[in-house]
């Protein structure tokens, strides 16, 4: 029994990390690293892609692969959003933990319903995701539930840390519900405001918010804003009035800054993720950013 | 590559859409959602005693490639004129938590014939312990950096000449692979396979090895910031069939007299024509190959949507071409690629590769020469659809139909599956 003892005593000084650290993340996204982190403070987590990368088009790096091969849990949008790498990654690390969706693939579009769903997917209509838009970061109501969900998931995957897991959820939501109401009070001038987008990259905010999305810079979904789609939105300019156009921090804003020029219309960059702008660390922050950076530019008209 | 989300959906899964739908478009609120976890814990009572039936969705994928080619060409599979390019249908799906399956079937247009071939139907392992994998079936080779691709991602017309001169354009085959990938910070990976090898057969076999083909191969690969990225490999082919065979006096004496004056388009008309009806088979083989790759990509903030560089490129030496001709000739080229795409619809690319191969002839060897310079000009209008313009330039010697100029007009489509591409 003493040998035994010892044993185990030696064992655990040599592997102490077995209690904390026990989880290694791969985020697709920057804003499921920041909610991985909530979650699960002492995790290893690490970003496949920034908030100025473009998420549908990335590379199935090499160095994407090292990482997710030792990944215990991989956590993404999923709706499609990572369909031309993600399973190229999943393939290539032969990591038997993050093959399944019930095991170590967690889609955030997988814990609540999405919106845009479409029934029938037509190739002409562009790019677009048939299990609905998984832009879902910019809900926050939607977020509460994801964080919930991949509390429940991670304790599933790493049962000795379950207590931190659910009360790190818990914690979360309960800020978040404090800040929900305030951002819902700051936001409040936004409502019924006409902004055009650049891809429904804004839809979970705008809808939330009451913002109306009255066009879109893309002629189709995935398609880059061609000369003549552009005029046609300098026409409805003249029809309607637009408060502002808004792109996302890893879109080209060409398309955005002609119609801007031409319409007598702003445009803005908005941090598509944590680290999207200086002023976004992490996801309160963003929400804050989004929001502080929406009041500003649907404002100006009036005071100038 | 398409998706290997495995079908098998937890009650979990099952439940979060049931739920939802329940409260259909409805904004969420936090008291709703606990309202929902109530419901979710009820439909998840009722339907977890049924059996839940897999929700199986394979991915199929149907690419149409077509082009317009000024003249003829050396060492191209693409005659002058209008011609069809690889016409492939795949079907691909994980086929349960352990294996993987993908099919693709490629249609090729030879001298008014059509062919139908497999040249993809293989399962691969998913669950097997950190890091290693098991293929088998027929598959493409993971030697050298361009052969794992499918052709229709590449960004010519056709693949560097001195792939299409030994190894048949993309090496596929049926064998078994077995991959393991370090659990290192770098990204470390080795492989081995084994194939039956037909399509690297020399000339002039009596008693070819039924197993012909081991592949070793290994790759490294990393970040060295946000925007630049990198990829360098090694790769070992032993083709045990890969030396020819060759009577001591010149087999070509029976229909050229002359064949000693090494008039080489008459003397090779009989090995450009073979080459046509087996397009996939390797020409210049050696007991012996070896490849070198090496790939860098950079995106402005990595972010490859509108901007991005690729240059790549490979190196090929086949050793021990002969068994009955004495001498160390060797089969070798390289080729060197630059790709930039310049918006989120438009590329342009350059690339120039050499090749230099032995042929076996009796009791000594015929060198043959090419250099290829190429130039392509492509617009994407979505994924799908690629139309490319191609300028090639050869020069050389040996080889039948090099030309000077040649301009292609091609197009690549898919539909169907958004595919994944590898690095």
């Amino acid at each position: 029994m003493r040998t035994l003892s010892k044993l185990l005593l030696t064992s655990a000084l040599v592997f102490p990390v077995s209690s904390h650290a026990a989880l290694t993340v791969f985020a697709c996204e920057p804003e499921w690293a920041a909610l991985a982190e909530e979650i699960a403070p002492g995790a290893t987590t690490y970003t496949a892609t920034t908030a100025r990368q473009d998420p549908h088009h990335i590379q199935a790096r090499p160095g994407l692969i090292s990482k997710m091969r030792k990944a215990d849990i991989v956590v993404c949008s999923g709706a499609e959003l990572e369909t031309g790498w993600l399973p190229v990654l999943q393939m290539k690390s032969a990591n038997p933990n993050v093959q399944s969706r019930n095991k170590g693939l967690f889609f955030a579009a997988d814990q609540v319903d999405t919106i845009g769903k479409l029934e029938k997917v037509d190739p002409t209509m562009g790019d677009v995701h048939p299990e609905g838009n998984p832009h879902l970061h910019l809900d926050p109501y939607r977020m509460v539930e994801i964080a919930q969900a991949l509390a429940e998931r991670m304790a599933k995957l790493d049962p000795e840390n379950r207590d931190t897991y659910l009360a790190n959820a818990k914690k979360f939501s309960e800020s978040w519900e404090t800040n929900i109401k305030r951002w819902e009070k700051e936001a409040a001038p936004l409502k019924g405001k006409n902004l055009v987008t650049y891809h429904s990259n804004f839809d979970y905010l705008l809808q939330w918010l009451s913002v109306n999305v009255v066009g879109d810079l893309e002629p189709k979904p995935g398609l880059p804003p061609s000369t003549q789609h552009l005029a046609s939105l300098l026409n409805l300019s003249k029809k309607t009035h637009i408060d502002a156009i808004v792109y996302a921090s890893y879109q080209d804003k060409k398309g955005a800054d002609w119609l801007s020029q031409k319409a007598g219309v702003p445009a803005i960059e908005l941090p598509m993720s944590v680290g999207g702008s200086a002023q976004s660390n992490n996801l309160i922050s963003l929400y804050n950013d989004l929001i502080k950076k929406l009041l500003e530019v649907t404002r100006r008209p009036e005071n100038s | 590559m398409p998706g290997v989300y495995s079908p098998v959906m937890s009650t979990d899964f099952q439940c979060a859409s049931f739920c939802k739908n329940a409260m259909a478009y409805k904004k969420p609120s936090l008291k709703r959602w606990a309202y929902s976890k109530m419901v979710k814990a009820l439909i998840l009572a009722a339907v977890s005693s049924t059996a839940i039936a897999e929700d199986f969705k394979p991915n199929f994928s149907l690419i149409l490639d077509g082009h317009y080619k000024s003249s003829n060409s050396a060492l191209s599979e693409y005659e002058k004129g209008f011609g069809l390019g690889h016409v492939e249908l795949g079907v691909s799906a994980a086929i349960d938590d352990l294996f993987y399956g993908k099919f693709t079937g490629v249609v090729h247009e030879h001298d008014n014939k059509t062919e139908f071939e497999t040249e993809e139907a293989f399962i691969q392992t998913l669950a097997l312990p950190g890091g290693f994998s098991v293929r088998a079936g027929r598959f493409l080779s993971d030697i050298g950096y361009l052969n794992g691709q499918h052709t229709h991602s590449d960004s010519f017309v056709e693949r560097p000449a001195v792939y299409r001169a030994m190894l048949g354009s993309h090496y596929y085959d049926d064998g078994v692979r077995l991959n393991y990938v370090m659990p290192t910070d770098t990204f470390w990976t080795i492989g081995t396979e084994a194939f039956g090898g037909n399509k690297m057969r020399a000339q002039g076999l009596n008693d070819p090895k039924s197993v012909g083909v081991y592949t070793a191969f290994t790759k490294i690969g990393g970040d060295f910031n946000e925007e630049n990225s990198w990829q360098l490999g090694l790769s070992y082919l032993r083709n045990e069939n890969g030396a020819s065979m060759t009577s001591g006096h010149d087999e070509h004496d029976h229909h050229d007299e002359h064949s000693h004056s090494h008039d080489h388009s008459h003397s090779h008309s009989h090995d450009h024509g073979n080459a046509h009806s087996h397009s996939h088979d390797a020409q210049f083989t050696g007991k012996n190959t070896y490849i070198a790759e090496a790939v860098w990509k950079w995106a402005p903030d990595g972010n490859y949507k509108y901007q991005n560089l690729t240059l790549s490129g490979e190196y090929l030496q086949a050793e021990d071409i002969s068994e009955t001709i004495k001498g160390n000739q060797k089969n070798e080229g390289f080729y060197l690629s630059s790709v930039f795409q310049m918006t989120s619809q438009w590329a342009v690319g350059a690339r120039y590769g050499e090749f230099k191969g032995y042929e076996a002839h009796g009791d000594h060897f015929h060198e043959q020469k090419l250099k290829e310079s190429e130039f392509m000009v492509s617009w994407s209008h979505s994924h799908f659809s690629t139309v490319r313009l191609q300028y090639t330039r050869q020069t050389g010697d040996g080889f039948e139909n090099i030309k000077n100029d040649i301009v292609t007009l091609q197009y690549v489509m898919s539909l169907g599956a958004h595919d994944a591409h590898t690095f």
